[in-house]
């Protein structure tokens, strides 16, 4: 474990001294907050209309929480993270490849899985970072309005989760080439691809509809933000994390035998 | 503390090593030889757990390079051959994070990287950024992160490759000052620094073992006959007939002249020094020179590598 944690400290303190990670935290903290804001000032003018309407009102059933933050602000950050995480995992693998120091890496005496790991959890606690960012926003409204924390608890396990899967999507693209733009690109076209299968979905014929809804990122996260936990959408997330670390192994054990 | 045993490496369909085995014993520096491409990194990389052989075993400090490699690791430093680093880190940082990822903690390793900081000449650049130091300091900072665990076993592939004389010169009396009771593999094809820091050579060509021995028997064994090299000063020209007279001389060669001084090469079957020197002088010629010439690890290579002499084994009697 103390080894994991080396790793880790050491592929954290790499993201702060180059501009990755305020680039990252960056871009998402303006478009954090750009959602946000802008949800907020619609907000007003709905509930404005709504108020003269009270029958509306009552057949839409709209508060703060679920208009501003679960229909505007959680739902954009499936997108957001789209663009973000690519840019987060690019360099775990392949920068080492280039500047060769995976071969050191790989000759000192730690296990593969704990350099994976150690590299998953740096990007990880980034991410951690970038989740207490979005943290302020529910909090902000709070000090307003009085906010739903239960279905705000289950929509930031649904986005941890799925950024946990985001990430390791990432981290497995980084492992197969030295070429941080190319792990970068597949790692989005990887993502993409998952959001592609929602719109397939309504088009493709009632078996194969139903599969690839099934394999649709975004959808997954859709009764996490409505506040229902499903273990099926925990197993999901739980399984792509899980599919994507076994891949990355075996492309680290394969780097070997390539020499 | 290292056994090499009928070692091949392919890669897709070519043999990068085929068949190597040898031994090094514990508190030797090796020379590990080879032109280009003869598969020295390649045995180097198997030898770290890095890379899995495709046949063959090898063993550290007793442990199986494929089946143990963390043991393996444990009891080694290993500096690749262009000396990859992470260029956004402090030397002390770097020599940190090499050291608890070899398990070292606390105080042990504070006093650890204290100690190859001092060792390696660190001190006055431990707070720099690696990617800002010249490629003499690049290396000491390599050599440094292998040492830090304090390992008895060393692999060093090229650690001069690259260097200016001067660097070179520092880094190869460094090495002489690592070698206590530690086993130390050094890959090269700069043979200068074989013959200043190693007891013992193993030789490769095209992946496999071309000669392994000590260099002076290594020497002896490729010498057929002995070389007498000696400058006189103003002599006749027909010196070299007087010199094919004496007994025991095969062969008289003019190797060339230079204000006045004529240079000779005699070949014999035994060491005529004594006699070539007093048949000088009772010529009364000015013998300004005169020397053994024994066949240098140059010739050795060179013969070695064209393939003039076959294999030779000339195994150390340790």
């Amino acid at each position: 474990m103390n080894s994991v944690w080396v790793v880790c400290k050491r592929e954290l303190s790499s993201f702060f001294f180059s501009p990755i990670a305020y680039v990252v935290l960056g871009v998402w903290s303006l478009f954090m907050g750009g959602f946000f804001s802008s949800a907020f000032a619609q907000y007003g003018m709905i509930s404005m209309q709504l108020s003269r309407n009270p029958q509306l009102a009552a057949q839409y059933n709209i508060t703060p929480t679920s208009w501003i933050l679960s229909q505007q602000v959680f739902a954009s950050v499936s997108v957001t993270l789209l663009f973000i995480t690519p840019l987060l995992t690019m360099k775990l693998f392949s920068e080492e490849k280039k500047q060769g120091t995976m071969e050191m890496l790989l000759t000192y005496p730690i296990k593969d899985t704990q350099i994976l790991l150690g590299k998953f959890f740096s990007v990880v606690s980034i991410y951690l970072i970038m989740l207490s960012i979005l943290m302020i926003y529910p909090v902000l409204l709070s000090t307003f309005v009085r906010v739903e924390w239960s279905v705000i608890a289950s929509s930031f396990l649904g986005i941890f989760l799925m950024g946990c899967s985001f990430l390791s999507v990432g981290l497995l693209a980084s492992s197969w080439t030295s070429n941080q733009i190319i792990a970068a690109m597949s790692a989005f076209m990887i993502l993409l691809l998952s959001f592609i299968v929602e719109f397939l979905s309504a088009s493709a014929p009632a078996m194969l509809s139903a599969v690839l809804r099934q394999m649709s990122i975004g959808l997954h996260l859709k009764n996490f933000v409505a506040g229902i936990i499903d273990t099926r959408d925990i197993i999901f997330f739980l399984s792509l994390i899980f599919v994507c670390l076994f891949l990355s192994l075996r492309s680290l054990e394969s780097h070997r035998w390539r020499g | 503390m290292i056994n090499v045993d009928n070692l091949s490496k392919f890669y897709g369909s070519v043999e990068a090593v085929r068949g190597i085995s040898f031994d090094v014993q514990e508190g030797e520096i090796i020379g590990f030889l080879g032109p280009n491409g003869a598969g020295k990194s390649t045995t180097m990389k198997i030898l770290t757990g890095y890379m899995p052989a495709s046949s063959g075993s090898a063993h550290i400090a007793g442990f199986d390079v494929s089946q143990d490699p963390l043991n393996v690791q444990k009891n080694l430093g290993y500096l690749p051959e262009n000396n990859p680093l992470y260029p956004e880190m402090t030397v002390k940082a770097y020599l940190d994070y090499s050291a608890s990822i070899k398990g070292l903690t606390g105080l042990e390793k504070n006093r650890s990287i204290g100690s190859v900081i001092e060792k390696c000449g660190l001190a006055n650049v431990e707070s720099r950024v690696i990617g800002h130091l010249s490629k003499g300091y690049r290396q000491r900072v390599g050599l440094a992160q292998a040492l830090v665990n304090d390992p008895p076993v060393m692999l060093l592939d090229e650690p001069t490759s690259g260097l200016d004389p001067a660097q070179i010169v520092e880094i190869r009396n460094l090495i002489k000052d690592l070698k206590g009771n530690r086993t130390i593999m050094l890959s090269t094809h700069i043979l200068p620094e074989v013959n200043m820091v190693c007891d013992r050579v193993v030789i490769i060509h095209q992946g496999r073992l071309a000669a392994s021995g000590e260099l002076d028997s290594l020497a002896d064994s490729m010498n057929e006959k002995n070389r007498t090299f000696l400058s006189v000063l103003g002599q006749e020209d027909n010196f070299s007939n007087v010199l094919k007279e004496i007994d025991g001389v095969e062969n008289v060669r003019l190797r060339g002249m230079k204000n006045g001084e004529v240079h000779y090469e005699v070949d014999s079957a035994k060491d005529l020094r004594a006699s070539l020197a007093s048949a000088v002088y009772e010529k009364s010629g000015k013998l300004t020179e005169i020397r053994k010439e024994s066949i240098t690890l140059e010739e050795i290579f060179v013969k070695i590598v064209s393939g003039e002499t076959g294999s030779v084994e000339e195994s150390g009697d340790e």
